[in-house]
């Protein structure tokens, strides 16, 4: 669902002189797949074993009776990703501006809540601002 | 078109009614509200990189094995990068 939001504003982000580059654990196949069947524009990138997460402090490890419901419904996150540890993100979204410096950060424990993509647009438009008055 | 939380919440109160086509066991909705709430209250997510912070690089293959370099993407503006478990 997130990911069709991101979507319905992906336009307005280029717009803005801005992109949106999503970062999974999953693998290649995975991420293809997914990519083809949302009709998503922008990238899906496979952050394989969660190295660049583990850097912005996202990285958590599923505790053994979450990992055993997930694999009992068919959630394979060892075959998915390669995570035979069972590790994941928690979800964070983050606007990055031109100099590599987080300009917007949100980060939730909780997997069901997720920020507005409407206060993404809005810290772009902010930056763009801000990059005028500079300029 | 509803924002994106109050469909999050909607899909969530389907779920954990139990009913079809997701049948989930009130076991499982347990299981997994147990295991939000000790992430939680481990205060991990306020340990998370945060606005001020330099960003990590990376060099990552998309879906279509491209490798694509965050410091490729930030000479041409400002970018979004948004974490995400999986399909399932």
């Amino acid at each position: 669902m997130e990911l069709e939001a991101l979507q319905r504003i992906y336009s307005e982000v280029k717009d803005l002189g801005a992109q949106i580059v999503v970062l999974t654990p999953e693998l290649e196949r995975y991420t293809r797949a997914l990519h083809e069947k949302l009709n998503l524009t922008f990238d899906i990138l496979t952050d394989l074993h969660l190295k660049i997460a583990e850097q912005f402090r996202l990285l958590y490890v599923l505790p053994d009776y979450l990992r055993e419901l997930y694999t009992s419904v068919g959630n394979a996150l060892d075959r998915f990703d390669d995570e035979p540890e069972f590790r994941l993100p928690m979800p964070g979204r983050y606007v990055i501006d031109k100099h590599g410096i987080i300009r917007a950060a949100a980060v939730s424990a909780d997997y069901t809540i997720r920020p507005e993509p409407s206060d993404t647009l809005n810290v772009l438009r902010a930056l763009k601002t801000k990059a005028r008055q500079v300029a | 078109m509803a924002d994106l939380q109050s469909r999050l919440d909607e899909f969530k109160k389907a779920f954990e009614s139990g009913a079809p086509p997701y049948n989930a066991t009130q076991e499982a909705i347990e299981t997994m509200h147990r295991a939000t709430a000790e992430l939680e209250a481990s205060g991990l997510a306020n340990k998370a990189l945060r606005v001020g912070d330099r960003a990590p690089q990376f060099r990552l293959f998309n879906q279509d094995h491209v490798e694509v370099d965050s410091a490729d993407l930030l000479r041409q503006g400002p970018v979004v990068v948004s974490f995400f478990r999986g399909h399932w």
